[in-house]
Order: C-alpha cells, then structure tokens, then sequence
C-alpha cells in the first residue's frame, strides 16, 4: 500500500432528480481499495439514490462516476456488476422462487457470462460462500421460506462471492441480533483484508463509529460533511444527519394518571412471533414499543389491529372484549393504524390528497340515500389539510406531489379522521424531513393531551425518548422489560436492545 | 381550480381530458369516412344498424370496465353473455305457441331466469377471486371455459334460433323513435357511472384498483367490494347477451367470441387504466361508439371482416404504445423541468 | 420423512400423477379399450402438437407473462408456409423448406409480440390478444382465407409416417408416428435450456421478481425478447405440425385452443405469477388434458363436453392450488414479515 491512497472508487458531482424533486446534488463520495467507508445519513437524504447511480440502476442527470480509475458517465448494472460493484439493499433482491444455492451462485454465473449451469457446481459454490460467512443453512430451500435474517446472510454471502471490488451494504444491521452483528463485521474485516472497498450505510451511529474508517454525511441531498471517523464525534455526526442539535428535551406531557384503561391486552399469543404479550395503556397515554427488526414488535402491532393471527389471548377496549383477527372490529372498536411503509401500505399514490384523506371512512360519508355526500367530503378534505398543516396549493392533485413529511402527515389524518380513541403508530418518522418529523410529534402530543392513546412502534430510540411516557422492549417475540418515565435514557435503552 | 383529471366527483361528461381527446377523435372518424363513402355510410339505415349493434358491445365494455378499474379483468363476459341468452332463448322457445307467440310474464320470467344465470356465473368468478384468491386473468380463464364448454355440451353446438317475436322487438324496435336497445344501454351507462362516481362503491373500486395492499391497511371491505365488482359484470353480461339474443333472435354457445377483443379495445380506447384505478363510463361509450363507426365504416368500404379484427387488434396494441410513448414524453419533460428551474 | 421427500410429495407434478393415475384406473374400469395401446399411442398421437405449443407457453408463463396469441401464431405460420410452397413452387417434396418456412415465420410473428412487450412494455395479457386480432386479420384479409387440402406432398405423407405399425388381434390399427422421437428430443432441449442455461434460470428469475433480476445484472428485455422469439419460433412448428397431421391448411383451424393448453400448463404446475413450472408437469398436463379429452368417449359423455370437461378440471385444479396457497401465506407470515423501512 502506498501512502497516498488512490481513490479507487469514486462519484463525482453527481445530480439526479426524479420528477420535480431533486434527490442528490452536487454529491462527491470516494472510497479506495480495503477502505470501510460510511455513508450516513437519516432516511430520506438520497443514501439509496447515489447507491443505485453508483450501481449503474439509475443513470445521473450529470456527474461523473469512477471504477477502478476507468470513468463512466454512463453506466448499466451489467457494466456495474462487472466492474466489481455489488449493492445489497435493504430488500436483499433474491428471488422467492429459486433456491438458497441458486441465488448465491446465479450472480456469479452472470458476471462470468456463463452459457450452463450445472447443479453440482451451483450448490458447490453455495457452501463454499456460505462457509466464508460461517453460516450453515439449506440451501434446498426456496428463498420464499426462510428468515429474513438468513435472507440477509445470503444476500451477503452472493455479494462477497462475487469478487465484489465495491461492495455497498444498505443499512445491513437491522435485522440482525447481536451476535450475528459481530460476525458481520468480522466479515467486513477479512474483506477490508482482501482490498474490498465497503460502504456501509446506516444512521446507527454507534455502530458506524465501531466499522467505518471514513465518512460521508448526506443531508436532503447534499454532502454536509466528510472526512475520517476520528475527527467525529457521535454528537457532531448526529449533528450533521439532522442538522440540529440532538434534542434530548422530552415533550411528552405531563399524563394525568386517569386510571381509565383504554386498551388492555391480556396473553396474547401468535405462533412463532411472540407469545404471553400482556399490556395496559391509559387514556392519553403514548406507549413506545420497541425492539429489533424481527424481535415481533411490528407483527404485535399489526396484531391488535387485526392484520396479523394471534393465535390466543384477549383485546379489551375500553373494558368490552372485542373480536380478535378482524380489522374491521378493531377499527369499529376505535384502534387506528398507520402501517409504516406509506408508499405500498398507506398511500393510494396516484389518486388525489383528497381521495387519500377520506379513504379510511368512506361509509361514514354516506347520504341517507347512499351516495356519497360532496360536500361532506370535501369539507373533511379542508379540515384536515388545514388542521395538519399538509402544504398544498390544491387539494384535487396526486398525493405525489406531495413530500415525504406531508404525505406521512396524509396518512395520519385519515386515521385521525375517524377520532379513534386508540392510534397505532409503526414508524411515523420514517423517512420525513427534520421539520415534518418535528410536527408530528407534536400532533400525537397534542391529541394526547386531549384524551387520544398513542402505541408508537419504532426502531429510533431518541424519538421514543422525546414523545413516549413509558417504552416497552420486546426481545424475541416477548416484553423483556418496561421502562418508565424516569428510566427513558438513550444508553439504557441501547444496552437493553442489544 | 380543480384538475380536471383528478376531481373528486366526476360529474361524468367532458370531466376527463381522455375523454374530450376521445371526443375529438370521434368526430374526426366520423367526418373522414362520412366523406369517404357517403352513400353507405352516412345513411339513416347505417346508423340506425350501428344503434343497435353498439350496446350490446356497449354493456359487454362495462363490465370489463369494472373488472378492471380494481386492478383485475374478467375475460368470461362473452361466456357468460351467452350463457344467460341460451337460457332465456330455452325457456322462450318453450313456452311460445306455434305461430311464435308468448306471453308477457313468460318474457319476463325468461329474462328474469337469464339475468340469474349471469349472476350465478358471476357469483362464480366472485368466489374464485376475492374468497380464494386466485387471480383474476386465471379465474375468469377458467370460468370461461367453464361456462363456455357446459354451453356447448347442453346444446350440443346447436344455437336456438326463431324466438317469439315480441321479445325479438326489444332488441329491434324502438322506444319513443329511439332503437330500445340503446335506450337500455344509456340507462345501464347512466347507472354504471352513478355507481362508480357517487357511491362509496365506487370509490372504493377506484381505490382498491390503486392499490390494494393500502386498501387493505384502510379497512374498506376490499375483498366484498371485488366480489361486488364481478357480481356485477356478470349481471351486466347478461344484460347485454338477452340484447343480443333480442337482436338477432338466437342465442348460441359461440357467439361473440370475438367481443372480448373488442370490449378490451374499446376498455383501452376509451381511457380506463388496465392497471386498475382510472376509468370512466362516458370514455367507454364512446370509445364503443367510434369502433362501431370503424367497423362500419370498414364494411362500406367493403373491408373484409378480418381486417377489422386486425384493426382492432392494432387499435389496442398502438393505443398502448402510446400511452407508454406520451408516459416517457411526460416523465422526460419534467425532469428537465425540474433540471433547468 | 426427509425434508426433500416431504417437498417432492407436495408438489403439483405430484399430485396430478396422481390425478392421471387415478382417472386411467376409473376409465380403464368402464371400458376395456382404455387400456390398449392403440388408445395410449392416440393419446401421444394427439398431444404432440399440443405439446409444443405448451412449452411455449410454459416458458412465457414462468417468466411470469401469458401469451394467448400462440395458436393464431401457429396455424399462421402452418398455413403460410404452405400458400409460399404453393405461390413460390417450392419443392414438395422437401419436408424441411415448410418446416423451416414456419418456423421462420413464427419467429417474425413473435418478434412483433416482443416489441409490443419487451419494447413498450405493455401487459403481456392485452398485447398478445392485440397481436392476436392483428395475426389472425392479416392472414385472413392478405395471405388468404380459404381451406387448403392439396397440401405439399411431403407434408401429406408425414402424416402417416408411421414408427411403429400393426394390427392388433382385435383388428385394431396401432400406431406411433414418428413425432414422438423429435417431440421428445424438443421436450428435453427445452427442459435442459430452463434448467441448465443461463437463459432459463434468467427466465425463472423474471417470474421471481423484475427488479430483483434486473439488480442482479440481467438484462430483463433481452431475456424477454428471446423469450418471444423462441415461443414464436415453437409455435410456427406445431402450427405446420399440425398442418401435416390434419392433412389440411384451414387458417380458421386451432383458433380457441389456447385454453386447452393453458390449461394443461397450469394444471401441470405452472404459476400464472410466474417463477414456478417444470417440463415435466407441463408434459403431465398434456397427456391429462387429452387422455380426459379422448377418453369422454369411453365413459358414454358426447365429445361436445370435452370443452366442459377442461373448464371443470381447470377450475376444480386452480381451486386447489389456491386453497394450498393461502394455507401457505398464512404460515409464511411468521417468517417473512418484512418491514419497509
């Protein structure tokens, strides 16, 4: 290795919109050979976006890409891949269908322009990726089958066969447990070894202290910050992904102790999931539940609203029993739920803001002679544009027209348009600005403070800290432990998670 | 104030900017082949006959209109068309003297029997699709199949033909100077598009066919709305096969097996998203209306035949590129919008 | 039991072996001639040209398309070549000039379907009913559309080109054409091609996802427009095929046959979504579908239900499929539950 380190892999002046908005400009990012490179940034500042144009998905407006010195303006994921770049998304693209070896050696075949396959080959090559992770598995099976964190052990053991050279990781650590974390980054060490570039991108930002050795911030599209990880602090980092400074200031509100319950839950059970959930939520509470990807908490969730099979236990809303797998008697009940992908599960896309706000209660809009009251509709529409804040000039265009922030705020109010006396919340804050994010947890602080009862489900522990009266952990599918009012540290919180 | 292509309640005329482009088109057609052969084609009888050939095809357009509109299709319109017509043609030719005559009640008993035999097909399609699961191009193949083959092996191919005659007058007479099967259909098209535009129903539809997944996560009884849905295309099939057998007083297991082309030509043609979501009755009208003017206007020309089926067959096929050429077009403009501001 | 034993028992191909057996035994019991080799050797006779055509259809399917366009392709391939021979005084006693000219002419015609879908992206569904009106009305309204029976000498005398020939005791005539050497060999390149090359894992890979494959450096429109051109190029065989067997070039002929080997492909195995589907399940189907078919017969049903009785075997075995399906989400919530972060 010389002294000065040749950037191997580079970005330069990279600029991409989609539609009318700008996802990245003016981004420079460079890594070499054998470097751990960071990528940060919080969810919605164009992480996934320079990925996908560094690996040849989306072509940029303008800019330059680098590949080992060769320069591209122009670059096709073929091209990518047999230039060494491997990306393993969030979403790890493996096919149901196929086979665990499949799916490992498939991609190795491409890049080799293999005409054949043969079987014996496809499952050699399988367990020998495998068994440079440490991993043993079936690989028989169908991908459709298995765990999401096998997945994801998979997606990691096709990419580092392939010889990458440029291997981009997006936000790899989520699901996985602490053990499987190490092994990660031992992995991420021996590549380093080999002379991989690797840029892990994630807003874990004790995690990224730990691997990385350089560091790029992203905000709303823009390089804020860059540089080596000594000369960061996890403050400074925090400072740049947001930029504000990290507000440790709680607004939850003082909670009258009305001891009236609005939602018990006793015992209850899902196969496999979680098992022996028992919980309690007063009037104008706001529960945080929490815990890691995998851990049962989204499917706790989607549960007591009915979109997920409990197997055994009992839901009491307002001390009446109600029926459990059925949404509809959840939500005839009062139980809201705001799923925490907007843009598959929450949002009609191109239908109107209007048509989105009112989608939940559309029978309540009835005439008594069964068509739909105009005038009701749209005065709800105005309300709600008005009471959220929702910036748009008209109320009749595509909810895409819309940001991050406002369409998240677009989901809220079709729930809170129903005046539920419960709101199931699963990731409010994903992917919305700083500003919007701030907004809405003032929405939930305000409805609390009139009576509403909040369950917010999230993986980001300082927003629990701000907004939450007590926190629950669930760890493997049970509550390992509550926490309440006085316990809501981040680095207690952290230490039980892990 | 409004954007016409996203207003709340479509009040259903000139409300959709397909619809106005179809509008324009319309008349094009009509004054380019009025000028090409006005001696056939402009003639009283010519649109008298395309009055009554239009709603059949009219009704049949509907109701994969609403199959598609939630993100699905149903492709057993024509063997359930037929179906409802064999049935009603049966009990008809059972019950009519020898001079072909027949009562009032027995006309409406057979088309009362027609009309549940198009809600059973459809009760059929609404099991498979929304109680099961499987998806709708599967589905409604099958029960295509379904419907047509038992058509075929109750009447072994052999079509039931010479209906009584008063029946034979709803599908060829006239209604206050208006061809009764047009009346019909307008009051079908005026129903269809109350539904979908003033209802919850309808709504919903509109929804579901946008996305599904959310549709779910809202709570609206998507799997009741989709089970409604194909209930009521099989409903409206019906509708339009005792027009067909009214029209030309016979009913046949195999007729029409070319109007499933034509109902999604004239689906496509007319604006309504096949992906689900987008649609209105007024588009499919007169999307119907110009391919029946095509049609003749061919046959005076003296077009075979098959060149219509190619026609239609190219009108689909180039209709869908260009949506996808003026998607690019739109997409490309607006990033070097975005680019230059 | 093993894992892989448990999986192999649960699979489609399975099950409908099973069905096959069961069904041989419950016919074979009502009539003695079931179960001789003349009939065996007509079931094979009568599924060869079927066949191909559904192995095309397999491999559009798994790719997760449907292509219903297939048979028009065919019998207009069939037919032209012949019309070429006829207009061009090909020799005729070439066997290999039509064979070539068809499937030359199929893949030209699948082409068109690969620009239509590759090219602009358009549903596979209403494309291919788009090129099939387009298929079928320019071969009726340019290359012709009247019944050929003087067929090129060849051609005729394969029709009896016998492999295997003799008389039964009963007197009956028993024989195997001698398709089934390269229909098998066909059968085996394409089971090969789907599991040993590149290409075929490529198409497995589309059904399983477009953007994943896409990440995974495939190019997906290349993939498809192969994909096309070798259903174009197989159905333009069985379609001069089936010209030889019948003895005649009829362009009206295996029009409405695409649900029959739908059918076979899904009850053999094939997702309609995509991603699942073996040649050997697609074989299974064809032989079920025309056993059933042939065999009605012999149960005392007129051949006029032979339609019906696909419909009913496709709706009972979609139902089926379904019902194992669901029971398989529900149980692979608990595992895959992903959150969209």
């Amino acid at each position: 290795m010389t002294k000065s380190q040749i950037a191997n892999f580079s970005a330069e002046r990279i600029v991409k919109s989609f539609g009318g908005a700008r996802a990245l400009s003016d981004v420079s990012m460079s890594v070499a050979s054998g470097e751990v490179h960071c990528l940060a940034g919080e969810n919605g500042s164009g992480k996934s976006t320079l990925i996908k144009v560094m690996s040849g998905v989306h072509a940029p407006d303008s800019g330059v890409i680098r590949l080992s010195g060769k320069e591209l303006t122009e670059l096709s994921p073929r091209e990518a891949v047999q230039e060494g770049v491997q990306v393993i998304f969030q979403d790890f693209s493996l096919l149901p269908n196929l086979s665990v070896a499949e799916n490992i050696a498939l991609p190795n075949r491409i890049v080799n322009q293999t005409r054949l396959v043969s079987k014996r080959d496809t499952k050699r090559i399988a367990s020998e990726a495998l068994a440079l992770i440490g991993v043993e598995m079936d690989i028989d099976t169908p991908v459709g089958e298995i765990s999401i964190a096998q997945k994801q052990l998979i997606a990691i053991a096709r990419a580092t066969n392939l010889g990458a050279k440029l291997l981009f990781m997006d936000e790899p650590t989520t699901a996985l447990t602490r053990k499987e974390i190490n092994r990660l980054f031992s992995v991420v060490g021996q590549l380093k070894k080999r002379g991989v570039a690797t840029v892990f991108v994630s807003h874990k930002i004790d995690e990224i202290q730990e691997i990385c050795s350089t560091i790029t911030v992203l905000r709303n599209g823009e390089v804020v910050a860059e540089g080596p990880m000594k000369k960061f602090t996890s403050k400074s980092i925090s400072k740049a992904m947001t930029g504000q400074d990290v507000s440790t200031t709680r607004i939850a509100p003082k909670l009258k102790r009305s001891k009236k319950i609005v939602l018990e839950i006793k015992n209850l059970c899902s196969k496999h999931t979680f098992e022996d959930i028992s919980i309690k939520v007063a009037f104008g509470e706001i529960l945080g539940i929490t815990g890691l990807l995998g851990s049962g908490r989204t499917e706790l969730a989607e549960a007591i609203f009915g979109k997920y099979p409990i197997d055994s236990g009992e839901i009491y809303v307002e001390g009446k029993k109600i029926q459990l797998n059925s949404s509809p008697a959840a939500l005839a009940s009062g139980i809201g739920y705001v799923p925490p992908d907007r843009l598959t599960q929450g949002l009609f896309l191109e239908q109107s803001i209007l048509r989105n706000l009112v989608a939940v209660g559309i029978d309540s809009y009835r005439t008594g002679v069964g068509t739909l009251s105009q005038r009701r509709l749209s005065g709800v529409g105005e309300k709600w544009i008005t009471d959220l804040r929702i910036k748009t000039k008209n109320p009749y265009n595509p909810v895409t027209s819309l940001s991050g922030g406002n369409q998240q705020r677009v989901v809220l109010a079709k729930w809170l348009a129903m005046d539920p006396h419960l709101m199931i919340l699963n990731g409010p804050t994903v992917g919305v600005d700083v500003g919007s994010k701030r907004e809405i947890l003032e929405i939930i602080k305000e409805r609390a403070t009139k009576g509403m009862s909040f369950l917010v489900v999230s993986d980001d522990i300082p927003e629990l800290i701000q907004i939450c009266h007590r926190v629950l952990v669930i760890k493997n599918g049970r509550i390992s432990k509550e926490f309440g009012e006085s316990q809501l540290k981040e680095s207690i919180l952290y230490k039980e998670l892990n | 104030m409004s954007n016409p292509l996203q207003r709340f309640t479509t009040a259903g005329l000139l409300s959709d900017r397909k619809v106005t482009q179809l509008m324009v088109f319309a008349v094009l057609v009509f004054t380019i082949f009025s000028y090409i052969s006005s001696d056939i084609f402009y003639t009283r009888e010519n649109f008298s006959s395309m009055a009554y050939q239009v709603p059949e095809v009219a009704i049949l357009s509907i109701a994969v209109m609403l199959s598609m509109l939630t993100g699905g299709i149903d492709l057993s319109i024509v063997g359930i068309s037929n179906a409802a017509a064999l049935v009603a043609a049966y009990i008809l030719t059972k019950n009519m003297t020898e001079e072909g005559a027949i009562t009032n009640s027995w006309i409406l008993i057979a088309c009362a029997a027609g009309i549940a035999m198009g809600l059973i097909c459809g009760l059929i399609n609404s099991v498979l699709i929304a109680i099961l699961n499987i998806t709708p191009i599967l589905a409604t193949l099958a029960t295509m199949t379904l419907f047509n083959g038992i058509a075929i092996g109750i009447t072994n191919g052999v079509s039931i033909s010479s209906l009584p005659e008063q029946f034979v007058r709803i599908g060829t007479g006239t209604f206050y100077g208006i061809p009764s099967p047009f009346v019909v259909m307008v009051l079908i098209a005026i129903f269809a598009g109350f539904i979908i535009n003033r209802t919850g129903l309808g709504l919903k539809v509109f929804l579901i066919g946008t996305n599904r997944k959310a549709a779910q996560y809202s709570v609206m009884g998507d799997r009741r709305v989709v089970a409604w849905t194909y209930l009521i295309s099989g409903f409206l099939s019906s509708l339009a096969g005792l027009l067909i057998a009214a029209r030309v007083s016979a009913a046949s297991p195999d007729f029409g097996n070319s109007y499933i082309l034509l109902a999604i030509v004239v689906v496509v043609l007319g604006g309504v998203n096949p992906m689900g979501g987008f649609g209105t009755v007024t588009g499919v009208v007169l999307a119907t209306i110009v391919l029946q003017m095509v049609a003749s206007g061919f046959n005076a020309l003296r077009f075979s035949q098959f060149l219509y089926l190619a026609a239609q067959g190219g009108v689909l096929v180039l209709v869908m590129m260009l949506n996808v050429i003026l998607d690019r077009i739109r997409t490309a403009r607006s990033i070097s919008k975005s680019l230059g501001a | 039991m093993s894992i892989n034993l448990k999986r192999l028992l649960r699979r489609n191909e399975t099950v409908l072996l099973v069905a096959i057996i069961i069904f041989s035994l419950i016919i074979g019991s009502r009539s003695t001639e079931f179960f001789t080799v003349a009939n065996l050797f007509d079931i094979l006779r009568s599924s060869f040209v079927q066949l191909i055509f559904a192995l095309g259809v397999l491999i559009v399917i798994v790719s997760g398309g449907i292509d219903v366009s297939f048979p028009i392709v065919g019998i207009f391939a069939g037919y032209a070549a012949v019309v070429i021979m006829q207009k061009f005084e090909l020799n005729s006693e070439s066997l290999f000039i039509p064979i070539l000219l068809a499937i030359l002419i199929g893949v030209l015609l699948g082409g068109v379907n690969a620009v239509a879908i590759a090219g602009f992206g358009i549903p596979t569904l209403i494309a291919t009913l788009g090129t099939a009106g387009v298929f079928r009305g320019v071969m009726l309204s340019f290359v012709g559309a009247s019944f050929i029976s003087d067929i090129p000498i060849a051609l005729d005398e394969f029709s009896t080109a016998d492999l295997i020939k003799f008389e039964s005791e009963s007197g009956f005539l028993v024989r195997l054409h001698v398709l089934v050497i390269p229909v098998a060999i066909i059968t085996i390149f394409v089971h090969l091609l789907l599991t040993r090359t590149i290409f075929g894992r490529s198409v497995y890979s589309l059904g399983g996802g477009v953007e994943a494959t896409r990440r995974l450096g495939i190019s997906v429109k290349r993939t498809q427009i192969k994909i096309y051109l070798l259903v174009g190029g197989l159905s333009g065989l069985a379609g001069i095929l089936y010209v030889s067997l019948q003895r005649k070039a009829n362009p009206y002929d295996l029009a409405g046959s695409e649900l029959d080997v739908i059918a076979a492909v899904v009850l053999g195995g094939a997702s309609i979504m995509g991603g699942y589907g073996t040649v050997f399940g697609t074989v299974l189907g064809v032989l079920f579908i025309n056993m059933i078919k042939n065999n009605l017969i012999l149960l005392g049903v007129s051949s006029s239900w032979q339609r019906a009785a696909v419909g009913i075997l496709l709706v009972i075995g979609i139902t089926i499929q379904a019902i194992g399906e669901n029971k398989r989400n529900k149980a692979r919530r608990a595992l895959t539950e992903a959150e969209g972060d």
